[in-house]
């Protein structure tokens, strides 16, 4: 009975008769609670209660049933189901109807607890009362801070104050009876400089050279000098970058291709210094090389909802690029932030191929969200744009002058690397206002200002007295908002720590894992990768291999190959179009079916002292005839037979190698009668225009062939994560790191006690050291603590560390040297 | 995600802001507390949790939930079986097990027997996806990196005895394949790395991983510890002032000092444990010298390191004696070995039941013994279970990954090799939990799925809590939001299960 009345009175207002009033019976009036009697106030008594029950699905932004409480205006402006409140009469009004569960299908909120009486009595008074709004009071959502562009005015240079960062400080210090003095001594500013623009130890004599300087200038040259060091550079960054953009050499979802390393790119976009709104530009609409950021991770099986690639795509560039979290939001509304569903899935629809349904805790909605971009008054995305059209706008809108969130995002991040904590914490939560707002503003706009260049952020920091005053503990501040008082202390990261142990010892990793283009930022040509006079060349059996090779041609090559002594190490990098398989001396060494795909291959099990023969099957297919080519490039690394300097012997394809068309028994075997074999032809690929794949081949081919260049050199961030990596903090890159952990904890401190990989590394690393030629003790000693901590030991170090190495020196007392001094926190700790 | 109570979330948010830098100093998750809604007090029943894991996927009719039985003749069709194994008795009246688990027969009476856990949905199935799903409460992937229920016990309740670590893993090793997804979630995510697992992949090797570096006298080592002490006295940062990233340093040294020289470190040292008890734990004439066989998938594998997991649950038990928190020991995963049978199935199962049936039973009767079993419990569980024809569930049926013959011919066609995701069998004993008591039906014939009493893993993990007195919608703070450790804080203890 009731509820066929309310259906009435519902058809009442949907038929738009609501204004006339939606008379009650007086039964059902009867049960509304009573409205209070005394005069209330809407910001004490009314406005709690919309922002505990309203808000959430009727304001800052969000309109359920076509209602919103932003404003009075709004309040009063009919929704789906006409207007919520009648001034004056407010049993008449539909808003009291629902909060008073006069059906109890249709009760607000719909969710959380129900109003009480008394506050469904308030809300009476209040409409019958006039339904009042106290001025200025709104429930819109909020404009978004740090997004539009700010240029601050620079506070005047004084007293030899010039850095712009000191002079934004310098009221900033004023006002709390501080100053950026004194600043520390040139060892300690050198060891800071070095671990955080290239990430290594100062070697012992450049310090020395540093500290001798007398250049008034001399700590901006060695800024300078260390953040142009393109290749440690990037070899450093490359940890804070990985981290962030989820990039490793091994990890989850590779094993069903369900990920994708953007490491060649990265690493060459950090050695060149690529502007970083192009840097952000390639990521958001990426080429084959780094599309692997927003292609995401996915495991085997069924992809929950809200981890689908493109959800993945719009969590990761908005906390990255933006500082905006919005994993919440890709489940529910958040209840953290104002951001929404519809945000998340908007962004996400982007990415997809169809605009995506959106679904809310892994139930379908049926509804779709507009494709949009967070910040939709950055700029606009066309629905029905093509995928590609719409990647590109993406990364012009977010790559835009006028985006000043992105500019603000990196530079607090850079802040934040080198003073400990950022100007705006946490450091993916740009919502949050700044502790000096002018400073990140003015920072931000200045990198706008050259270019999206983050070397100049980066020297502006390094060179401030902000960043160069003693360093502070990084404590929870007893009360009170956080105050500057210089860059806290440090712990090394795990790719430092590792490297630093590098540098005492002089033993690196073995090779990289990823595919780096080592002469990336080197500013050499690429050529010179190669021996003097030798470049492989394309070869196959006649000139029309260039265009019309036949499909499904086969083609024997061999190569004889005169080695003085045994290898010790040989690469090639070798690829075929369109697929080859490699022997040398008759036995298998490798294959590849994807002519897109040079491999890098170890030679050395299979090479001999003396004369060893390489031999190819390589294989055109594709179903009409085309380009076919084998291109070969092998570098091996002997000992002369009286020892000494290590000799490098390339060879690479070229028309000494032979060809046969015939596959005949044992063509691939040392021995075999190459009499009726003709010399292998030389195409010349230059003829095929620039943006011809084989052109960019041999870039690719130089790229490749520049790892094994790193033999032995390779540093921590370049390889696979080991137990000591992973026991000292580093990710596993499965989710964006922005920040590790830097409390020491105590299985790090077992893996560091009696870990296989340290202790390996200390047994290597102690024999490298007694390598380095007939030493005494105290020349040793010396040397390790110029290396490991900057500075000469003193007597008592001296006499505690003899005691240990031993006399005559023990191999296992530098072992326990080199472990003592690691575990000092003068070593493990950036002061 | 599911909503949080208005109420409790503005009580969240009120501690979100003030939580920023004490976070940010040590880079610890918060734990959130309950808003206007305390959490729930619970009354530990338990102080030590020991989880054994089947991994590979262990199939409840050839173990705890045995069916229709029809012995291996060539020309069979494979839907004649549903189990390779005839059924035996217990010492409980109402529960049968599998032959070849004769002496957990005896112990029934000792714990109680879920049959009804119902693994996730998660299509096209990889082991070390429904692994993390089991060991964590959540699907990967995730947005945060979700902790192994033993890193939130570890952060939760810390360790018993602080000379040992909180949370420690037995028997599985990482260089195996899949071991990115292993290492995945063998570890606490986003609690850090205090609360993560000590790892000991070789139960026999476990005395190593507690003591100095292999080569390194004790004499030597105590001098290195010395020397450190020594340079440390003379380093100026060693000396002056106090600082929070050097005093974290510092003490995590002492801590791991103190493990390595500990007499509870005795523990791991398995040499230490009389004979007479060895055997009780590892099959006659077993070699623990054989421990790393090669990966050879005809089943000689199984035979040559079927004590391995034995000294796995020996070890549990010293560390549980010692006084540890959590552990877990494993058969081990490793693709298409061990319990994940794509072929030989009913071969390899003989090895299986033979590699858990004495170690199992005898953890429970030592703990018994030694007075421990009522404060200690223990969890034996897979990542789901397997059936001969159905791969998935009978309503959702994912990509097959085994061809199955039909007709067999040939004894390595004969067993469960592909995965069942509806129904299998859960262990439970001591630690407050019922006595001789049986959980969950399931049918009788193809597809054998769950009837009554259906267990899901936030339920089994809030089950596990609970009997820890921890409540299942304990949260930590990540990203100013809050983690709950049963998947979105709705984990309900099954207290039909506890005494």
């Amino acid at each position: 009975m009731k509820s066929r009345l309310l259906r009435v009175l519902l058809a009442s207002f949907l038929s738009g008769n609501c204004l006339a009033g939606a008379t009650l019976t007086p039964d059902l009036a009867a049960k509304l609670p009573p409205p209070a009697t005394h005069k209330v106030q809407f910001r004490t008594e009314i406005k709690p209660i919309l922002e505990a029950s309203c808000v959430k699905c009727h304001g800052r932004g969000k309109s359920k049933g076509g209602f919103q409480l932003d404003t009075r205006e709004t309040f009063l402006k009919p929704a789906d189901s006409g207007p919520a409140a009648v001034p004056g009469k407010s049993e008449e009004s539909y808003l009291i109807h629902l909060v008073s569960a006069l059906n109890p299908d249709e009760v607000m909120p719909q969710k959380g607890s129900k109003l009480t009486a008394v506050q469904v009595g308030l809300l009476r008074a209040w409409i019958d009362q006039g339904l009042s709004w106290d001025e200025g009071v709104t429930f819109s959502k909020p404009l978004p801070v740090n997004l539009n562009p700010r240029r601050p005015a620079l506070p005047p240079a004084a007293r030899g104050v010039t850095n712009p960062i000191d002079r934004f400080l310098g009221s900033y210090f004023a006002s709390r009876n501080a100053s950026a003095s004194p600043i520390v001594e040139d060892r300690q500013f050198a060891r800071r400089v070095y671990m955080d623009a290239i990430g290594l130890l100062p070697p012992a004599e450049e310090l020395g050279r540093f500290r001798t300087d007398r250049r008034k200038d001399k700590r901006e040259r060695l800024v300078r000098r260390l953040l142009s060091d393109n290749q440690r550079y990037a070899q450093h960054w490359l940890t804070f970058w990985n981290d962030a953009l989820r990039n490793d050499y091994a990890g989850t979802g590779y094993i069903d291709g369900g990920r994708k390393q953007i490491t060649g790119w990265l690493y060459s976009a950090l050695a060149t210094n690529l502007a970083y709104d192009e840097f952000v530009g390639q990521l958001i609409n990426p080429t084959r090389e780094s599309e692997g950021f927003t292609k995401g991770i996915v495991w085997r099986g069924a992809v929950n909802a809200s981890q689908t690639p493109p959800l993945q795509a719009a969590q990761n560039i908005s906390q990255v690029f933006m500082g905006v979290n919005l994993k919440c939001a890709s489940c529910h509304d958040s209840f953290i932030n104002d951001w929404s569903l519809a945000d998340a899935y908007g962004l996400a629809n982007i990415y997809a191929d169809e605009p995506l349904e959106m679904f809310q805790c892994d139930t379908a909605t049926g509804k779709k969200a507009p494709t949009r971009f967070i910040f939709s008054e950055l700029g606009a995305i066309e629905a029905g744009m093509p995928k590609t059209n719409r990647l590109e706008r993406l990364a012009e809108i977010i790559c835009d002058k006028r985006d000043g969130r992105l500019s603000r995002t990196i530079v607090n991040r850079l802040w934040a690397r080198f003073m400990g904590r950022g100007l705006v914490e946490p450091v993916d939560d740009m919502e949050q206002e700044a502790w000096h707002q002018d400073l990140l503003d003015w920072l931000a706009e200045d990198l706008v200002d050259h270019g999206y260049n983050l070397k100049r952020t980066m020297e502006l920091i390094l060179t401030s007295r902000a960043y160069q005053m003693p360093s502070v503990s990084l404590e929870e501040p007893k009360g009170g908002a956080f105050v500057f008082s210089g860059p806290a202390v440090r712990r090394l990261t795990s790719e430092q720590f590792r490297d630093a142990l590098s540098v005492l010892t002089g033993l690196w990793h073995e090779r990289p894992d990823g595919e780096f283009d080592f002469m990336a930022g080197t500013g050499r040509d690429r050529e010179t990768m190669f021996a003097r006079d030798l470049k492989p060349l394309w070869i196959w059996n006649n000139a029309a291999a260039l265009d019309s090779a036949p499909t499904n041609q086969t083609v024997y090559f061999r190569r004889r190959i005169l080695i003085p002594e045994r290898a010790t190490e040989a690469s090639v990098v070798c690829a075929a179009d369109n697929k080859f398989t490699l022997y040398v001396n008759g036995n298998k060494v490798g294959e590849s079916n994807d002519y897109e795909r040079p491999r890098l291959l170890d030679l050395k099990p299979y090479l001999l002292k003396g004369e060893n023969v390489i031999a190819v099957e390589a294989t055109n297919t594709g179903d009409k005839p085309s380009f076919a080519g084998l291109l070969f490039y092998a570098r091996v690394r002997h000992v002369g037979k009286t020892g000494g300097r290590e000799r490098i012997m390339d060879f690479a394809s070229d028309q000494e190698w032979v060809w046969s068309t015939s596959k005949t028994e044992g063509w691939e075997r040392p021995n075999h009668d190459e009499q009726s074999w003709a010399s292998a032809y030389v195409l010349d690929v230059g003829k095929l225009g620039r943006a011809d794949g084989h052109q960019y081949m041999a870039a690719r081919f130089s790229r490749i062939l520049s790892g094994p260049l790193q033999h032995g050199k390779a540093r921590a961030a370049l390889v696979r994560a080991d137990p000591l990596a992973l026991a000292l903090g580093r990710p596993n890159r499965e989710q964006v790191i922005t920040t590790r952990a830097s409390a020491a904890t105590t299985l790090q401190a077992l893996e560091l006690t009696n870990g296989l990989t340290l202790d390996n590394f200390l047994k290597r690393g102690a024999e490298r050291l007694a390598g380095e030629g007939p030493l005494s003790a105290a020349i040793l000693i010396d040397r390790l603590y110029q290396r490991a901590l900057s500075r000469p030991p003193t007597g008592e170090e001296i006499a505690a560390a003899r005691e240990v190495i031993g006399d005559p020196i023990q191999k296992s007392g530098i072992e326990d040297l080199l472990w003592a001094v690691a575990m000092l926190p003068e070593f493990q700790l950036i002061q | 995600m599911h909503p949080i109570h208005q109420t409790s979330r503005r009580g969240f948010l009120k501690t979100a802001g003030a939580a920023t830098l004490s976070a940010l100093a040590a880079n610890y998750p918060r734990r959130v507390l309950g808003g206007e809604e305390p959490l729930e007090k619970i009354k530990p029943t338990a102080d030590t949790l020991i989880v054994l894991f089947m991994g590979g996927g262990m199939a409840s009719t050839e173990t705890f939930d045995p069916k229709r039985y029809a012995p291996f003749e060539a020309g069979m069709k494979p839907d004649k079986y549903l189990s390779t194994f005839p059924s035996i008795d217990t010492v409980v009246d109402s529960i049968k097990i599998s032959k070849g688990l004769e002496r957990l027969a005896k112990v029934m009476d000792r714990g109680a027997l879920i049959r009804t856990y119902t693994a996730g949905d998660l299509g096209f199935i990889l082991h070390t996806r429904h692994q993390y799903q089991w060991h964590t409460g959540y699907a990967p992937p995730q947005t945060v990196a979700a902790p192994h229920i033993g890193g939130i016990v570890a952060r939760t309740l810390g360790p018993r005895d602080p000379a040992l670590p909180a949370f420690i893993n037995i028997g599985q090793r990482f260089d195996v394949g899949e071991g990115e997804e292993l290492k995945s979630f063998h570890a606490s995510g986003f609690l850090g790395s205090e609360f993560g697992p000590f790892n000991i992949p070789y139960p026999d090797q476990a005395a190593e991983s507690v003591k100095p570096p292999a080569g390194m006298s004790p004499g030597r080592f105590q001098d290195r510890n010395k020397l450190y002490r020594k340079l440390l006295d003379s380093s100026p940062i060693g000396r002056h002032g106090s600082a929070y990233q050097r005093d974290s340093l510092l003490r995590s040294m002492d801590n791991a000092h103190r493990l390595l020289s500990s007499p509870a470190a005795k523990a791991f040292d398995l040499s230490l444990e009389p004979k007479e008890s060895l055997a009780k734990y590892v099959p006659e004439g077993f070699d623990p010298g054989k421990l790393g066989a090669s990966l050879i998938r005809d089943g000689s594998y199984e035979k040559q390191t079927i004590g391995r997991f034995g000294l796995g649950c020996l070890l549990a038990r010293r560390l549980t004696e010692a006084g540890a928190r959590f552990i877990e020991v494993g058969t081990e995963y490793i693709p298409f070995l061990n319990w994940d049978t794509h072929e030989n199935g009913h071969t390899k199962l003989v090895n299986m039941k033979n590699m858990i049936d004495g170690p199992v039973s005898q953890l429970v009767l030592d703990l018994e013994e030694r007075g421990l079993l009522n404060r200690t419990l223990i969890v034996l569980a897979s990542e789901f279970s397997r059936d001969a024809l159905i791969e998935g569930k009978p309503d959702k049926k994912v990509k097959d990954q085994v061809d199955v013959p039909e007709i067999i011919n040939d004894l390595k066609n004969y067993g469960m090799h592909r995965h069942f995701t509806d129904a299998g069998s859960v262990l439970l004993f001591g630690g407050g939990i019922k006595k001789g008591h049986l959980h969950g039906v399931t049918a009788d014939e193809r597809p054998c799925k769950t009837l009554k009493d259906r267990v899901v893993i936030e339920d089994l993990h809030a089950t596990l809590f609970h009997a820890l007195g921890i409540s299942p919608k304990t949260a930590y703070e990540i990203e100013q939001r809050p983690f709950y450790v049963t998947r979105d804080g709705l984990g309900k203890p099954i207290k039909e299960l506890f005494a």
